[in-house]
């Protein structure tokens, strides 16, 4: 299979500070590529630079055949791409239900004069986002918490709400950036599960940042390594454990 | 116990969805709507014209700003020059164009569009800056409307005074004149026309809420960078939300001018009357359309409420003025009172309770 995304010598800067220094890396279709490294590596920048929140100062990003300089985070939406947050993006004043309605929002036709008087149009798209939004319920198993205010659930399930919101528009590519981060043992498994059982049935493919080492060698089909902005490793789990750049930057090394 | 949510279940999404799950709720609209139709319009002028009318009028603008700022999250101080927009535009529709085609309700929605095209202008810089700024440039909007009016006369129709009142005959828009004993320029049917175009744009409100408009709404209010991911454009939404917010103040703004106080009256629409409607709105409860109609019958009422009181216990002892200045700091330590203990305001208030009712006698 051929890569769907391909980032090319991408440089990133904020003022003096180099959060990416040249990177090029590869994603084939329908793998799951974990990107892993220290904090401050710049894995959530090389995120954003993918699907357009930042832009870089160099280099281009070619996705699904397209090489782009730049793109917005909306026609990266447009294009296919969903993704996830570090630190939890649900809208907070929203129910759980609500918030997953939001990534329907590309398929509505409708305009808000139809919605409003609730006419033709709008109620029928308003049925179909809804039977689309409950199919990822319902494969999240959070049946039960539907109507609830996001704010008022704990971390691990919000982990959960936002992935649902991503896989709801239907995505060519999943970008999840550390999906797994502050969850126990079981809320890992069953992420890890979901992630997997996607990425099998649908072939979708997943990018993802993760810090869980044991959860990056069982589901990975490819692992990048970033440190300091800079790409140390990149191949299968099994040449990654076996990379000396990788164990000096997570080990160190004497001087 | 006929009022309770067991033993509803509901089968289909779009039932899911209603605004009135309930059979006993819809049964209590339908009474609600007899009550509002056929009961109301009868009871004296005075009721009409000094406590119904301009609730409506000024609970619409709350509406209104609730679509803004509660739920779109961009802070507004310019109703007042929306609402003032609308009424001059409903005026000058009535005035220039012949009589056969314009009547008030056209007129009072077309200003209304008039008002949302200057907020859509004014909501320019919402685009790029947020909270206090934005409010900062809202009360442009206000100060600059205010001055437009004061300084082309035309408008006014050249007016020395300023004022104009609205011509009698303005409100008998189809001609009927006298129809079944009822006089068409009083005040019932004007209190008819108010509650039909409050019940339609209140309807059109609690819709946008419920569909993907007013989720793109609350998610730019909520997170607007997880909202340009999610495919949402955010400068269209937030423009959007001035026009439709603008759209209700305006109609607001012709209402009060034309079904209400009568005249057409730059003073009416100062700066101050922008504050009330964001008062009410956060007393009733950012967010909630229910809640805005709460905030603005509670507003509206209470001090005169609480001075009539004042002036019936201590009204031999002590003189007017000083009952009704101290029944204002009453008032206000009342609502210091219910937004430190509520900050959501009335629809929380309401929200909680029904919670507790629903619980009882076990709260646990």
């Amino acid at each position: 299979m051929g890569d769907l995304l391909k980032v090319e010598n991408v440089t990133l800067q904020f003022g003096g500070v180099k959060a990416i220094t040249d990177i090029s890396l590869n994603v084939k279709e329908g793998e799951v590529c974990a990107v892993i490294g220290p904090n401050g590596a710049g894995k959530s920048s090389m995120l954003n630079v993918i699907n357009g929140v930042y832009v870089p100062q160099i280099g281009t990003v070619t996705y699904d055949g397209v090489t782009r300089k730049t793109i917005s985070p909306r026609e990266a939406a447009i294009s296919g791409m969903a993704r996830t947050f570090q630190n939890i993006a649900l809208f907070q004043g929203m129910s759980v239900l609500e918030n997953i309605m939001t990534g329907r929002n590309l398929f509505v036709k409708s305009n808000w004069m139809e919605q409003g008087l609730n006419i033709g149009r709008a109620r029928t798209e308003e049925r179909a986002s809804r039977l689309a939004v409950e199919k990822i319920i319902s494969f999240l198993q959070i049946e039960s918490i539907r109507k609830t205010p996001v704010a008022k659930l704990p971390y691990g399930l919000q982990k959960r709400v936002e992935l649902g919101r991503a896989l709801v528009s239907e995505p060519k590519i999943l970008l999840l950036d550390e999906p797994m981060s502050g969850m126990n043992l079981e809320e890992k498994a069953d992420m890890s599960c979901f992630i997997l059982e996607i990425n099998k049935e649908q072939g979708l493919t997943t990018v993802m940042i993760e810090h869980d080492m044991g959860v990056v060698m069982d589901i990975a089909d490819h692992v990048i390594v970033l440190d300091y902005g800079k790409k140390i490793g990149d191949g299968t789990p099994k040449e990654i454990m076996a990379n000396q750049d990788v164990i000096d930057a997570y080990l160190g090394v004497s001087h | 116990m006929i009022y309770r949510e067991t033993g509803n279940f509901v089968t289909d999404y779009m039932r899911d969805r209603e605004i009135f799950p309930m059979k006993f709720d819809k049964i209590m609209v339908v009474l609600g709507l007899l009550f509002l139709y056929l009961y109301v319009p009868t009871t004296s002028e005075y009721m009409l014209s000094a406590h119904v009318i301009p609730i409506l009028a000024v609970g619409l603008a709350v509406v209104g700003l609730n679509i803004l700022t509660g739920i779109t999250g961009q802070l507004s101080l310019g109703s007042a020059g929306f609402m003032c927009v609308g009424a001059f535009g409903t005026f000058n529709l009535m005035l220039r164009l012949p009589e056969w085609l314009m009547s008030l309700p056209v007129a009072l929605m077309i200003s209304g569009i008039f008002a949302g095209l200057v907020g859509v202008i004014f909501g320019l810089p919402a685009i790029r800056i947020k909270g206090f700024y934005l409010l900062v440039s809202t009360l442009a909007a206000q100060y600059f409307v205010w001055w437009f009016f004061n300084s082309f006369t035309y408008f006014i129709n050249y007016e020395a005074s300023g004022v104009v009142a609205v011509p009698p005959k303005m409100y008998d828009y189809w001609g009927i004149g006298n129809f079944l004993g009822i006089d068409m320029q009083g005040y019932s049917p004007r209190y008819i026309l108010a509650l039909t175009i409050v019940i339609g744009l209140t309807y059109f409100a609690k819709n946008l809420l419920r569909s993907t408009t007013g989720r793109n709404f609350m998610s730019v209010r909520d997170r607007d960078i997880a909202a340009s991911v999610m495919g949402i454009s955010v400068p269209k939404t937030k423009l959007l939300a001035f026009f439709i917010s603008c759209f209700y103040c305006g109609v607001a703004g012709g209402m009060y001018s034309f079904l209400y106080i009568g005249n057409v009256d730059l003073m009416i629409y100062e700066v101050d009357r922008s504050f009330t409607i964001l008062f009410m709105l956060i007393i009733g409860g950012l967010g909630s359309i229910s809640g805005s109609w709460l905030g603005a019958i509670f507003v509206y009422e209470f001090p005169i409420l609480f001075t009539w009181v004042g002036d019936v216990i201590f009204g031999g002892a002590f003189n007017t003025a000083v009952v009704e200045n101290v029944s204002n700091m009453v008032y206000g330590v009342f609502i210091i009172a219910l937004l430190i203990r509520e900050p959501g305001g009335f629809a929380a208030l309401w929200a909680t309770t029904k919670q507790k009712l629903r619980m009882w006698p076990y709260p646990h």
